[in-house]
Order: structure tokens, then sequence, then C-alpha cells
């Protein structure tokens, strides 16, 4: 199977220097682990920290050079219409640039591919030319799905941890460079140093007493609650397990 | 002029709680104390229902996506339609609402219209095409969508089809401006809010006050072809796996447990993930890793189970996020009680058998 792990170029979280962006290395173990030919494909208009993804366990990274600023979309498509591959592989969401995960849409619209979020593991499918997805969802809660390829899947931080690095693999890694499709596009957002906000928590009328705002604090807005006093177990359990079920807790009950 | 003399021991009387093995004092009692104390009578407080509000003719609609689970909305789906309340109302617009199921809680969380999706099973396609044919045929003027697991996918796939800009995970908004973090948040991005949001968790409030009609529309959709999803199975997380702070559903032992033995057993029957008070995890009966609160693991559960727990304010501070409670206790005036959506006076060790044997019946 060929696959095609797609890299941004990323900033750390906390330092701001350029480094991989950790979920696109995850998505890269991921790949080598399902086995194939694996490339990597990265349009900018340099590699920089990039190169390091070589030393994660693939042998190729195709860069498209391109201008500061430029939309991506136009050379990546390109790339992968010249040899197209079974399974294209991005991250949830790019860091340092734009990050709003809206690449991969676009490109599998512009391919004509479908696309699945959020992959924590892939496995080969039960018949030829299908994938099997563990789609992560929140509270650690999955989705098995069965996908028909070609396909675009993105990746979640919750698959494994990336392949550790090797200086030789990146040493004997292949880069081939080549000039990309100039595509600038218009700003229109304004953009200035972020400003953390608080978050939305309960409030509290104000001048309230200190005793109603920890109760603000601790009491969430909940509808008035149904009270049994002294009620035999059988009757208490009776009206617990009905409880939970109105709340779908029971699924399997 | 005559000042009145404190009486502390006649205010102590009167914060008396009555019926309690152990003397206890109730000090967020504010009755006025130079008052004689007379038996008090119940006082029966009719609470106003809340005003229905119609908008008949809407200058304009703003649509919400909720993921709405079951057709039950979520707190970040509720945040959602606060933020289309806001845009809405700015210019006498009215909020519709898009799912698959609809319920009878929109019109309480502020919805004027609602109109169901024809989606089966999960495919995310159907539904973004779905969505996308609204959003041309009703010349929605906003779409909104919780930047969740499920909405946010929605949203970039909706904002793919139909070639509008997307402004994905937006933490501010206001109908002139909305906010987002980029560049690893280091940098803000602001802009007039344009037709397709995608709203973080816990950035505007959820809609309160009024209530609005939550009416039927209809609306014929394209046919649809099948999409690449050929299978798709939900596998619920196993509690012992997932982590406390990101359990859905936790039962907790407090000091009025001792049989800890018929505790596990529950929470295993219940599949839900054990967690403990700092009493019983001070005593070493259960791990540290499981205790609630403020000095432990604070929830983002949707239902605590807690028994035997008294509801400390350490203790609630663990649990502020948590739509629904449980509780079992003895004392009556248990904090616990008070904060609890289905609250048992019992005794807690009777219970657990109960459950116990009620579960193992079930399963029989
Ligand atoms: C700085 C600080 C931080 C703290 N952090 C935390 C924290 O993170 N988490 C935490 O939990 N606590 C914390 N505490 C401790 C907290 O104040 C309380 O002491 C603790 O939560 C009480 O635990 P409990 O409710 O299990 O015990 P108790 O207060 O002893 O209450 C036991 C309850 O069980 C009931 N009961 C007794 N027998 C039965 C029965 N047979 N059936 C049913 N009910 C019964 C009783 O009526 C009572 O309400 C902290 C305290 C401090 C000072
Ligand atoms: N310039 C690029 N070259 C290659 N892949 C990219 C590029 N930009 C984004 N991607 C991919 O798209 C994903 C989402 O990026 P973004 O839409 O910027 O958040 C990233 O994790 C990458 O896998």
């Amino acid at each position: 199977m060929k696959i095609v792990v797609l890299l941004s170029a990323g900033r750390h979280r906390v330092s701001g220097q350029p480094a991989p962006v950790p979920v696109e290395l995850q998505a890269l173990r991921l790949a080598v682990e399902l086995g194939g030919e694996v490339t990597v494909l990265h349009a900018g208009p340099e590699l920089g920290a990039l190169a390091d993804a070589l030393g994660h366990g693939v042998g190729r990274l195709i860069h498209r050079v391109i201008a500061d600023g430029d939309d991506p979309l136009p050379s990546l498509m390109a790339a992968l219409t010249d040899n197209p591959p079974d399974l294209i592989l991005a991250g949830r969401s790019g860091q340092g640039g734009e990050d709003a995960g809206l690449l991969p849409y676009s490109l599998a619209r512009a391919l004509g591919r479908p696309i699945l979020a959020d992959a924590a593991g892939l496995s080969a499918g039960p018949e030829a030319g299908t994938l099997a997805v563990e789609q992560a969802l929140p509270r650690g809660a999955r989705r098995r799905v069965v996908l028909r390829l070609p396909a675009i899947v993105t990746v979640h931080p919750a698959a494994p941890a990336p392949l550790p690095f090797a200086f030789a693999a990146m040493r004997r890694g292949v880069i081939e460079s080549a000039p990309g499709i100039s595509a600038p596009q218009a700003v229109e957002v304004e953009e200035r140093p972020y400003r953390p906000r608080p978050k939305l928590i309960a409030k509290a009328a104000a001048g309230a007493s200190a005793a109603e705002r920890l109760k603000a604090a601790t009491q969430a807005a909940g509808g008035g609650g149904t009270l049994l006093v002294d009620p035999s177990p059988e009757e208490a359990a009776r009206a617990i397990l009905a409880h939970l079920a109105a709340l779908g807790l029971r699924r399997d009950g | 002029m005559t000042r009145q003399r404190r009486d502390p021991r006649a205010e102590e009387r009167q914060q008396l709680v009555a019926g309690t093995l152990r003397r206890r004092l109730d000090r967020t009692q504010r009755a006025a104390v130079a008052a004689p104390v007379i038996a008090a009578a119940p006082v029966t407080v009719t609470e106003a229902a809340p005003r229905l509000r119609v908008i008949a003719e809407p200058a304009y609609l703003v649509a919400v996506v909720p993921d709405a689970p079951g057709g039950r909305l979520t707190p970040h789906d509720r945040q959602v339609i606060g933020a289309a309340r806001l845009l809405a109302d700015a210019g006498g617009g009215a909020v519709l609402a898009l799912v698959e199921t609809p319920s009878d809680e929109f019109g309480a969380a502020g919805i004027d219209r609602v109109l169901a999706l024809p989606v089966a099973g999960y495919d995310p396609e159907g539904k973004a095409e779905a969505v996308a044919a609204v959003l041309d045929g009703l010349s929605l003027r906003h779409a909104l969508f919780p930047d969740s697991a499920d909405g946010g996918d929605l949203a970039r796939r909706v904002a793919a089809l139909s070639g509008e800009a997307l402004f994905a995970g937006a933490e501010n908004l206001s109908p002139k401006a909305v906010t987002r973090a980029a560049r690893a948040r280091k940098a803000e991005q602001r802009r007039a809010p344009p037709r397709l949001i995608a709203l973080a968790a816990d950035a505007v409030a959820p809609h309160a006050g009024t209530r609005h009609e939550a009416a039927m529309l209809a609306f014929t959709f394209p046919p649809r072809a099948p999409g690449a999803v050929l299978a798709a199975e939900f596998i619920p997380a196993d509690p012992a796996r997932v982590s406390l702070a990101e359990a859905e559903f936790v039962v907790s032992a407090g000091n009025g447990i001792s049989d800890f033995d018929a505790f596990r057993a529950l929470a295993t029957a219940l599949n839900a993930t054990p967690g403990a008070s700092r009493m019983v995890c001070d005593a070493g009966l259960m791990p540290r890793a499981a205790q609630v609160g403020a000095s432990g693991t604070v929830l983002t559960a949707n239902c605590y189970f807690a028994l035997g727990i008294a509801g400390a304010p350490q203790h609630l501070q663990g649990i502020t996020g948590c739509e629904h409670v449980v509780a079992v206790n003895t004392d009556l005036h248990a904090a616990m009680i008070e904060r609890a959506g289905l609250a048992i006076v019992a005794d807690a060790q009777q219970v657990m058998p109960a459950l116990l044997r009620l579960l193992a019946g079930e399963d029989a």
C-alpha cells in the first residue's frame, strides 16, 4: 500500500522554535506500522526542523517549495495527483500556523476522496482495498470504522507515541525538493498577541456573600432534585437504576 | 436608641438541625434572630414559569448544529445555543436547530425552530451534505457548531463542501467580532463573525431566561448516494482504563462505606469508574489516585454517584462539572443530598447489596 503522510511546519508548543508537530509524527508511526511504501510530503518555504522526520522511520521526504504565506493546497494537490497514494494521513490540526485543521478537509474535497477524522489506530480492513480505523472519541470511547480506500485520515493525539528518533536513519533518508505552485492567499483576519481569557465558570450575582459564591462555584445548574427519605433498600436500588437508565448510562443493562 | 443585645444561645438554638444524632448547626440560615422562634411553616415558593418568547417573522436565521447524542443537549451544545441567541437577538433573527432526533428540551434551551436532518447511523458526510443543503436553501446568516470531536469534524466538512470560510475554535464571540487562538496559541485572530463558526467549550454562557417555541420546520433534502464508510461500531470506554478525570460515570465511596468489596463489585457491575473521598483515601481503603475533589481529581463526568459522602466544599469542588448527581446518605442534611438530582436518605451499606442483587437479576 502506498501511504503519504502530510507534515506541516510546526512550532514548539512552549518555546515557539520550529519543530515537527507531535501528532504528525504519531501519524508517521501509524503509517510505518501499517506497512507499505511510506513517503512524507511538505509544502512550504523551507524544511528546517522537518528533516528530523526522516529519523522517525521513513526513508523519503518530498518537499514542494512555495513562498511564505502561499496556500499549500495547489502544490499538495499536484504532488498527490502525480502519483496517487492509497492512503493520506494528516494531523488533527497543525501547531504554529492557522491551526484550524481545515487543510485535510479542503484536500479531501479537491481530490474527491472521503475523509475520516481522529484515528488512534489503523489496521488492514476485512477485505482488500479497505481500512479499519479505530477512531478516538471523547472520554476514552472508540469507534471502529471500516472505510473504502483511497481515503484521507486525520490522526488524534491518543494514537501511540512517535517512533524514537535515530540519527543514522535521518542521515540515510532522501529529500526530494521541487518547486511548488505559487498561490498567494488573501489575509482577512486581524492578528495580535494572544491574550488568555478566563474560562466560563458558574457566576454568582455581584455582591453575593461568600457562602453564595461558594455555592455557585460548587453547584452545577441542575433541575430540582428528587428526594427519597428512608425507602427500603430494594426501592432505593430500583429508583437509582431507573434514574441511570433515564440518563442513558445503562446501555448494556 | 436602645440596641437590642445579641443572644448567642438563641441564635444557636435556631441554627440547630433537628433529627441528627450528632449535634449540628446550619449557619447558612440567615433568619432574623430577634424574632421568637416559631415552628417554621413550610414556605411554598412558586417560581414563575419562564416567559415564552415567539419570533413570528424572523429577519434572518442563525442555525446551530448541536451534537445532542440521543437528542439530549450537552453543556457545550447549550453554550453554542447561547452564542446563536447572541447573534440572532442582535438583529431580530431566530435560532434554528438542525438535529437528528428532536427532543422537548429545545424550547427551554432557547431554540425557535427545529429541523430534523435525515441521517441514519454514523454518516458524517451525509450529515454535512444535509447541513450544506439547508445553508443554501434557507439562506442562513450563520451556522454554529460545537468544536467537539463530532461537531468539529462536521463543521470542517460543511466548510469544505460549501466553500465558506470557517472560524474554527472560536474562544470569544459577540455580534461584532469573534476571536480564536493561532500560531501554537501565541497569536489571537479576530474578525467579524463569518458564516460558519465552530465554538470552543466554555467560551459563551448558555441561554437563560426566556423560553422559545421550538416549532418544527419542513425541508426537502436532496437524495444522497452511499458514502465510503462501510461499517461503524461504537466501543464504549473500558472504565478500568480511562482516567478518573475523563470518565463518563463515576461511583464514589465516602466515610459512610465500610464494605469495599461490595463497593468495587458495584462499580464493576454499573460499568463505572470508582472514586473516593479524601477520608477513604487517607485511611488507605482506596488508592490516592481515586480521590475526588480540590486536592484530588476534578471530574468532567456526566454523572456522579456518591455513596456515604457528606459533601464537604473541597469534595464538591471536584464535581462542579457533573451535570447529574445521585447521592445515598443517612443524613438528610448532608450537603451532598442537597446537591443531588436524585437524593436517597438510606443506609448505603444496605443499598449496595440491593443494587448488586438487582443488577445480577437483570443479567440473568
Ligand atoms: C485543604 C483540604 C483539602 C481537601 N481536599 C479534599 C478533596 O480533594 N477531596 C475530598 O473528598 N476531601 C477533601 N478534603 C476533606 C474534606 O473536607 C472532608 O473531610 C471529606 O471530604 C469528608 O469525606 P466524607 O464525606 O467521606 O466523610 P464524612 O465527613 O465522615 O462523611 C461521611 C458521610 O457518610 C454518611 N454516612 C455514614 N454512614 C452511612 C451509611 N451507612 N450509609 C450512608 N451514609 C452514611 C454520614 O451521614 C456522612 O454524611 C480536604 C480538606 C482540606 C482541609
Ligand atoms: N504546508 C503543508 N504541507 C503539508 N501538510 C500540511 C501543510 N499544512 C497543513 N498540513 C497538514 O494538514 C494538517 C492540518 O493542518 P491545519 O489545517 O494547518 O491545521 C496538518 O497536521 C498537516 O498534516
